[in-house]
């Protein structure tokens, strides 16, 4: 007997997929930036791929292995790999070799007005954008993560056994504070008001410290490890994967301790793997760990659309242009979408 | 859906000198057309001949699951997530530990990080063992102890240097320590690369295939802190709340001093063999379908780990017997 496969309904393409562009690079997408109206977006062969809309997108060879970081730093997109290359590459194609550590991993990027900063292996390098030489800040293990403040003040450096928060003093000495949670410290990040320092760790946990006072707290009964969590609409809320709703702390007045989450769900009970804001609105994209993307609205939870149907394989990457109105998702196969977010 | 394939992963471990170099190169140069990454150790010997080696500092963590010997090693979970999203598909993955490095943090990194356990698998530890040198290095280093209960295979290396009387003295040692590891008498670790390779010896179907070979112990020269074994077998059913509540308490109580465990289990009332091994406290349990019809259905139990006689390992076996 024969199966005639098209008697089978096909899966309902979502109007998003129907009129964006999918592509199936076959190598997983490792990050994706957005600059401008442009978005850049890192894969497993050292690639990049460079979307904006009524554009072919481009494609550039920049690492010899997987692109494990990425970040922004004005109209340029900085990139670290396993080849031990950190590299600075422009929209239009140029790139140029910031650092090499050879056989190291450059593990962790992130930069601020200018100055970089990237980590490899349990030191982090910090390049003002006047020196030509970078600053070696040391720590005692392997870096988790790191996070500037949103003034550029503050360097956050997520570590085992904590944070370690560096800061200029005023004769341009760098000084350094700790704050202690035992357990490893994955991503970190600064509330956008400066308030709070959140860290993802390897157990399934968020730790979070109140920087006024050094108040620290957990944030748990995830399923599993928390691999993407962002603020949204400034410090209103943190949007959190790691369980099959999206976990959203209420972080306005005075903080979530002692408040619930509110638990966005979603249909089909997968892992959520990527959360990406929404700009300026208390609403998330939500990836899940069988390639399906939802944008909802955090305090209205019927008011959910699906943006990306199932692919079968982990969302890793969300991001969305400046100007709001165009996405690009990709997950860990290398299934891409980039499309509109309005109807015409 | 998800695809489940799930890379090996081969843990070569072994005092200083043994010839854990060799090996890695001998399965290196030997497999060729397989795409191996190796994950080695910084101040590891050099000269590894592969074009994916990734240096690694033994970082171990502890974890936070109130389990207090719950330790893993924090640079392979990031090392392996980052493999993981390679563009080319790797056969295996091999991790060489330094000469000093307890075993266990690596292999419970395969039972407690998600991402690590869905995307890869551990193998088998495979140690190398010097034939020359291991009698005084069991005396004096406590790694190179574990080391060898750790293992699921051991290569007794360099024995062209050693007379045969004295390699007798070795293997009984090691027998003494670990039981249910398979022993492999080379120089310059030359074995067949089967049987150190894909072996699966941590999934809960080999537990069924490898029979333990305990050898009369004789009791002489023994410390307070050796790593020791002991078996039991009861061919009465157990008493499935008895054992859980016994096997649980002694894991949780004493998980520090007992390394591993292995055993098949017949339970009153059930009908399925029940197959479980554990490194420390972390466990890894399962029905594994009916006894087979040619077999007497029996229970046994093995541990390996310190300070074992003071357990009362036979008396709370017993006492799980069913009525």
């Amino acid at each position: 007997m024969t199966t005639d496969l098209n008697q089978f309904p096909q899966l309902d393409k979502t109007k998003f997929e129907q009129r964006g562009i999918q592509l199936e690079i076959g190598v997983p997408v490792t990050c994706a930036v957005s600059i401008g109206n442009y978005i850049a977006a890192g894969f497993g062969d050292g690639t990049i791929r460079i979307f904006s809309s009524g554009e072919k997108h481009k494609t550039l060879k920049a690492h010899k292995g997987v692109i494990l970081c990425m970040a922004k730093d004005g109209d340029n997109i900085l990139t670290g790999g396993d080849d031990g290359y950190f590299l600075k590459i422009s929209l239009n194609g140029e790139i140029n070799e910031v650092t090499n550590f050879g056989s190291r991993w450059v593990d962790h990027v992130a930069a601020h007005n200018g100055n970089l900063v990237c980590s490899s292996g349990k030191v982090v390098y910090y390049w003002d954008k006047n020196k030509k030489e970078p600053k070696s800040l040391n720590h005692d293990s392997t870096i988790g993560g790191l996070a500037f403040d949103a003034k550029g003040r503050r360097l956050a450096v997520s570590r085992y056994g904590g944070v370690t928060v560096w800061k200029k003093d005023y004769s341009n000495k760098w000084k350094s504070t700790k704050l202690n949670w035992k357990g490893s410290h994955n991503k970190v990040s600064f509330s956008p008001d400066g308030k709070y320092l959140v860290t993802s760790m390897q157990e399934n946990v968020l730790r979070c410290w109140r920087l006024k006072d050094k108040l620290d707290f957990a944030m748990s009964g995830y399923g599993s490890k928390v691999k993407s969590f962002a603020f949204i609409d400034d410090t209103s809320y943190l949007a959190t994967s790691g369980a099959i709703d999206a976990i959203c702390w209420p972080f306005d007045g005075e903080g979530p301790m002692g408040r619930e989450p509110i638990c966005l769900p979603y249909i089909g009970n997968k892992q959520v793997t990527f959360i990406e804001p929404f700009p300026d609105e208390k609403a998330i994209f939500a990836g899940l760990s069988d390639g399906s993307v939802f944008l909802s609205q955090i305090e209205n939870e019927n008011n959910t659309i699906i943006i990306r149907s199932f692919t079968g394989s982990e969302v890793s990457a969300i991001a969305m242009t400046d100007d709001k109105s165009s996405i690009f998702i990709g997950d860990m196969s290398g299934n891409t979408l980039w499309t509109s977010i309005w109807d015409q | 859906m998800e695809n489940k394939h799930q890379v090996p992963v081969t843990v070569l471990t072994g005092f200083l000198g043994a010839g854990k170099t060799t090996l890695l190169n001998r399965i290196l140069t030997e497999q060729h057309g397989q795409k191996y990454a190796v994950i080695v150790n910084e101040f590891g010997e050099q000269g590894i001949d592969n074009d994916l080696v990734v240096d690694a500092d033994e970082e171990v963590f502890e974890m936070n699951n109130g389990c207090i010997c719950c330790t893993v090693r924090g640079d392979l979970i990031r090392i392996l997530s980052g493999l993981m999203k390679r563009a080319d598909k790797l056969d295996a993955i091999i991790v060489e530990t330094t000469g000093l490095a307890d075993p266990a943090p690596v292999a419970q990194t395969f039972f407690v990080d998600q991402d690590v356990a869905n995307k890869t698998k551990l193998d088998a530890i495979v140690t190398v063992a010097d034939a020359v040198h291991l009698s005084s290095q069991i005396e004096d280093h406590h790694e190179a102890e574990e080391q060898i209960a750790f293992g699921d295979v051991i290569l007794l290396n360099k024995i062209d240097l050693v007379k045969d009387e004295n390699i007798d003295v070795v293997t009984k040692r090691i027998r003494k320590i670990n039981p249910f590891a398979k022993i492999i008498k080379t120089t310059k670790c030359g074995a067949p690369l089967k049987e150190i390779l894909n072996l699966d010896a941590f999934s809960l179907k080999r537990i069924l295939e490898v029979e333990p070979d305990f050898l009369e112990s004789d009791h002489d020269h023994e410390h307070d802190d050796d790593v020791t074994s002991l078996s039991f077998v009861s061919d009465k059913p157990l008493d499935m709340e008895k054992f859980q509540n016994w096997f649980g308490k002694l894991l949780q109580t004493k998980g520090q001093d007992i390394m591993r465990t292995k055993g098949i289990l017949d339970f009153k009332g059930e009908n399925d063999r029940y197959v479980f091994q554990g490194v420390h406290m972390l466990m890894d349990a399962s029905p594994m379908g009916k006894w087979p019809d040619d077999k007497e259905r029996s229970s046994r139990l093995v541990f390996i780990g310190r300070n074992l006689e003071t357990m009362n390992l036979k008396e709370g076996f017993e006492a799980c017997k069913s009525e």
